[in-house]
């Protein structure tokens, strides 16, 4: 009998081996321990891409044709380049980022908000081709906001990421719309836009068109556009940038988030704002059910195109006339993965987009925004009186204002989709207040910049 | 039985009410797709002019062939080889019985009602330390460990009501274990094992979690992932997405209409099995 | 649907009679053909065990053993003994997500298993007509097709300018229209009608196949008897189809605690984290905030909540049969 009862355990222990064996290679040492090596190999003579065959791997934003314009003229001019590219919206791709980054690097990929990726070391370090292309050389102004230190602040630090154009927020308007309101020229203050706003609802117009549904809260534009009529746009860029001690919550900014809560009450919303998405808006827009509309100049071709003639943009008006002026204005950035097989391609690919005339005609043209590059750097004929010439206009009137700041939704990788974008929706619905919603969003980054 | 005739003209009302409740958003999907791309029809509204070319426009984006070969590619790499391990485990837990073999099942048992989304995360490090990251062994693997559970427990369920007195005169005649698992159980589990591999099928084609996390090139992952891919890219532009998710769902229906006694069955029995 | 998921363990399924001793030959024989066969077995069942083992039983190892870390995923990690688990217990926004997750249990599952019901004791007269034969095809295609697709199909009807707000318009009802989906007050409902347009069809096809199989003679008496449609039902049809109920409470209900896939498309979550759920919020805490440690936390939390919710219904309505 006891024979067979050992056998039996055998028999038992066999099994038993199928299930353990596998299970006990989950070890007990803490996870991610054994450590990364990231040794980049030093530049030798300038950056190419060589004679040899190249595909270069882009991730890149839906909706958005630059990227694959320039890249169609980067291939006819360079033809052993060529790019294999892969698109998402832009909430897909942030969520997407870090994953992609480390397990599958890109040679060029369009950036959410980067701070964490940089000092993850998930991102290139571009110095080195700065500083062998002569970007350095450029308005510092440029750069500044693609630099992240080592405690993940950015303005400083090495160089993580390049611009395809320098984009402008402020307000698109409805020409046509606008007469019939009798609206002649853009507001000068705040009160007067109010005023128009009030005029356009009352004229049975949707007076604002804007996305605010799924994971893409767009009342972050109006939002930041109100702080900058409020108050000063250095301290909002400290908050984005994640300089120590910044804080959200400010008495401008809760006067900005008061005033944005009264045109919710006041109606200047859609009804469905809480489920519109990016496109549903411009469709309204182009098709004239709305008079404004919060964006940036990456519409302006597109506007061009679709409504010709009937687009005007206007910077969002200051408190009182000739009162401080300000925008969201910031790179579209693009960055190289830190083990990306072609960074060297990528990264000439970058400095062209910056330096060739096409390219720059291109950023103008298609994307609508002002190239990034030297000062002096050519710059294409633009049609007068097209939304183009007037986001261009804009874009150097913020520049002498030095009233540039990068986008609120970018101060962390999740700031956007976990807490601006979620309060805001609750903002529309009455479940949240103005000044709950900054003290929710400034605990947010609290936990988010301290790890 | 009696039936009275008012009761039959209860019962076909709400059958037809519960058939339109189920076809209208498809009825609907199939108009908006006509529209003109980048517009935001009106619920159901013909179009002016019918946009057929939607369709050849979503089938190139969509890229139709890629997709529909990677995923019989995962098909072909999932379900065999599930079938096989489960009738191979099924007959040894059912039939042979061997001493602990009810811990063996029970241990099973516990991953039956695992959701995925509980085992993604340390997968997803599993799978890359293991270098198959983005390659549709990703999904091919995992899922085959995933199905076990189910497929187990069905086949064993299966072999176990083969009566024993075949298998016993059988092993008087002298017959090898073999011989009796290729020549009578097999034979007499035909049905289970089809409707088995029905559901895999199924399941495999509609598996998005995996596909989304394990996967980045949607041309390497399986139809309801690519499906996500597609609304990801353009779900902005509705007839387009509703093009796109019309071809990507038709293959899944022409299978279903052609084999649809075999999958209802099939459904039902693997509820009620289960 | 989501694969194992959808099965469900029946406790002392197939209750297995003991093996049998071979009924000849010599003790010794036996012992030598019991143990070779013992080894065989193991041996058949071992594949399906190593995978089973090395794709599910490891990774649900390693979230235990994740889950007592902070880790983003790259650098060393730190331990924090249950700090993840306190999180997901108390922070607002992930123990709500728990909390949507058994609302949905009412749409995904009850408002389903009820209609389902309702219905099939209304068509149980018709069951064997050709309008019947028909309608089990369509009302299964729903089953078929991607949860995912389901997701995209519904948030275009639910869209401000969908399909259920032009019935609305229609009807004269255009103070209600809204966008579904975009609303707090509707939008958890309104991602419960996608669940349960796919399930309705399920639960109706088995709890119909179940009442064919209740003996047509017990209606006859209960008539007889003078028993109203009413008492009919409570006490013929509901008890004879009370295996195929507790089949679909449990395979909906697990759908709604683990729901991801429709969610993931048509809301993502919002609007203000009101359709937040758990799977959602794993993904998104691994994947996107990069807060592995809780991640793994959450899912140990879910594996634990989908048990604690799925066996008692198990006793509750089966346990007596077995």
């Amino acid at each position: 009998m006891s024979r067979i009862r050992k056998l039996r355990r055998r028999a038992l222990v066999v099994s038993g081996v199928a299930f353990s064996a596998a299970i006990g290679l989950a070890a007990c040492a803490p996870p991610g321990s054994d450590g990364a090596d990231d040794a980049s190999a030093p530049l030798t003579g300038d950056p190419t891409c060589g004679e040899d065959a190249v595909v270069l791997n882009a991730y890149f934003e839906t909706g958005f044709p630059l990227p694959s314009a320039l890249a169609d003229e980067f291939t006819r001019q360079y033809p052993n380049v060529t790019f294999d590219i892969r698109e998402d919206q832009f909430a897909v791709i942030t969520q997407n980022a870090p994953r992609t980054l480390q397990d599958s690097p890109p040679d060029l990929i369009r950036l959410p908000q980067m701070s964490e990726l940089a000092s993850d070391g998930l991102l290139l370090d571009l110095d080195p081709y700065a500083e062998a292309f002569g970007w350095d050389a450029w308005p510092a102004s440029q750069l500044e906001q693609m630099r992240v230190d080592e405690d993940g602040s950015r303005g400083d630090g090495p160089l993580y990421a390049m611009g395809l154009g320098y984009s402008m927020t402020g307000v698109f308007y409805n020409k046509e719309l606008g007469e019939q309101i009798g609206m002649a020229e853009p507001p000068a203050t705040l009160e007067e836009f109010d005023g128009y706003l009030a005029a356009a609802r009352d004229a049975g117009i949707t007076p604002i068109a804007q996305f605010n549904g799924g994971a893409t809260g767009g009342l972050a534009f109006p939002l930041q556009a109100l702080m900058a009529s409020y108050g000063d746009t250095a301290a909002v860029n400290d908050w984005i940038f994640q300089k120590p001690g910044a804080d959200i919550d400010t008495p401008e900014n809760l006067a900005a988030a008061e005033h944005l809560a009264g045109w919710i009450d006041e109606g200047y919303f859609a009804d469905d704002v809480n489920s519109m998405d990016y496109s549903q808006m411009m469709s309204r827009f182009v098709n004239g059910e709305s008079l404004f509309m919060f964006n940036g100049d990456w519409e302006s071709g597109n506007l061009d195109t679709q409504m010709p003639g009937g687009a005007g943009f206007f910077l969002m008006p200051p408190l009182e006339t000739g009162g401080t002026i300000g925008a969201m204005s910031a790179p579209a950035t693009y960055g190289i993965a830190a083990t990306a097989e072609h960074a060297e391609c990528a990264a000439f690919f970058l400095n062209w987009a910056a330096t060739d005339e096409q390219a720059r005609t291109i950023e103008v043209e298609i994307g609508g925004s002002h190239p990034m590059g030297p000062a002096d750097g050519f710059m294409p004929e633009v049609a007068e009186g097209s939304v183009t010439a007037a986001t261009l206009a804009a874009g150097a009137t913020i520049s002498e204002a030095n009233g540039a700041m990068d986008f609120i939704a970018n101060a962390t990788g999740s700031i956007y989709a976990q807490s601006w974008t979620p309060n805001l929706q609750k903002l529309v619905a009455g479940e949240q207040t103005p000044e709950g919603l900054l003290e929710s969003v400034q605990a947010d980054y609290e936990s988010q910049v301290g790890d | 039985m009696i039936v009275s005739r008012r009761e039959k003209i209860i019962g076909r009302t709400i059958l037809v009410v519960l058939m339109l409740v189920t076809v209208l958003p498809f009825v609907s999907l199939f108009v908006t797709a006509l529209h003109e791309s980048g517009s935001y029809p009106q619920g159901i509204e013909w179009p002016e002019t019918p946009h057929w070319e939607n369709f050849v426009l979503a089938f190139q984006s969509a890229d139709m062939f890629r997709l529909l070969g990677s995923s019989i590619l995962i098909e072909l790499g999932v379900v065999p080889a599930a079938v096989l391990l489960a009738t191979l485990a099924g007959f040894g837990l059912g039939h042979l019985k061997p001493v602990g073999a009810r811990a063996v099942f029970i241990v099973f048992i516990l991953g039956l009602t695992l959701p995925f989304e509980g085992i993604i995360t340390p997968l997803y490090f599993q799978i890359r330390d293991l270098g198959i990251l983005n390659t549709r062994w990703a999904i091919i693997l995992p899922l085959i460990g995933l199905f076990m559970p189910f497929a187990v427990t069905w086949m064993r369920a299966n072999f176990a009501t083969i009566p024993r007195e075949l298998s016993e005169a059988a092993r008087v005649d002298g017959a090898s274990t073999w011989h009796l698992f290729w020549r009578i159980h097999i034979p007499l589990s035909v049905p289970a094992i089809s409707s088995l591999a029905i559901l895999l099928f199924l399941w495999t084609w509609n598996q998005f979690l995996l596909a989304i996390v394990l996967v980045a090139d949607p041309a390497q992952r399986t139809m309801a992932g690519a499906l996500g891919a597609f609304q990801g890219r353009y779900g902005t532009d509705i007839p387009l997405l509703c093009a796109g998710s019309l071809l990507i769902l038709t293959p899944t229906l022409i299978v279903f209409l052609l084999f649809q006694r075999k999958f209802v069955s099939a459904l039902l029995q693997g509820s009620l099995k289960g | 649907m989501p694969a194992p998921t959808s099965a469900v363990p029946a406790p002392g399924l197939g209750g297995d009679a003991r093996p049998r001793r071979p009924s000849s030959g010599s003790r010794a024989r036996s012992r030598h053909r019991r143990l070779g066969g013992d080894l065989l077995a193991y041996a058949l069942v071992a594949p399906a065990a190593l995978f089973y083992a090395f794709f599910v039983l490891r990774p649900i190892v390693t979230s235990a053993q994740y889950s007592f870390y902070d880790w983003n995923g790259v650098s060393t990690a730190t331990w924090v003994g249950f700090d993840n688990y306190v999180a997901v217990l108390s922070e607002p926004k992930l123990v709500g997500a728990i909390l949507n997750a058994f609302e949905l249990i009412l749409y995904f599952s009850i408002v389903p298993v009820g209609l389902a019901l309702v219905a099939a004791n209304l068509i149980r007269s018709i069951a064997a007509s050709r309008l019947a034969t028909a309608a089990r095809t369509v009302l299964f295609i729903p089953q078929v097709i991607p949860l995912v697709a389901a997701g995209i199909i519904w948030s275009w009807q639910l869209s401000s300018d969908g399909l259920v707000n032009q019935i609305l318009r229609a009807v004269g009802l255009d103070a209600v229209t809204r966008a579904w989906l975009g609303d707090f007050g509707t939008a958890l409902p309104a991602v419960g009608v996608i669940g349960a347009w796919v399930q309705v069809g399920l639960c109706l096809v088995l709890i119909l196949s179940g009442m064919t199989r209740i003996d047509a003679s017990l209606y006859e008496a209960a008539r007889l008897d003078g028993a109203g449609p009413v008492r009919e039902f409570f006490s013929i049809t509901l008890p004879g189809v009370r295996q195929e109920i507790a089949i679909c409470v449990t395979v909906t209900v697990i759908s709604a605690l683990a729901s991801f896939d429709i969610i993931y498309v048509a809301t993502q979550g919002g609007p203000g984290n009101r359709t937040l759920v758990p799977g959602l919020q794993i993904f998104y805490l691994a994947f996107f905030e990069r807060e592995i440690g809780t991640a793994s936390a959450f899912s140990i939390v879910l594996m634990a909540l989908v048990i604690a919710v799925v066996l008692p219904l198990q006793r509750l309505l089966r346990g007596r049969e077995s």
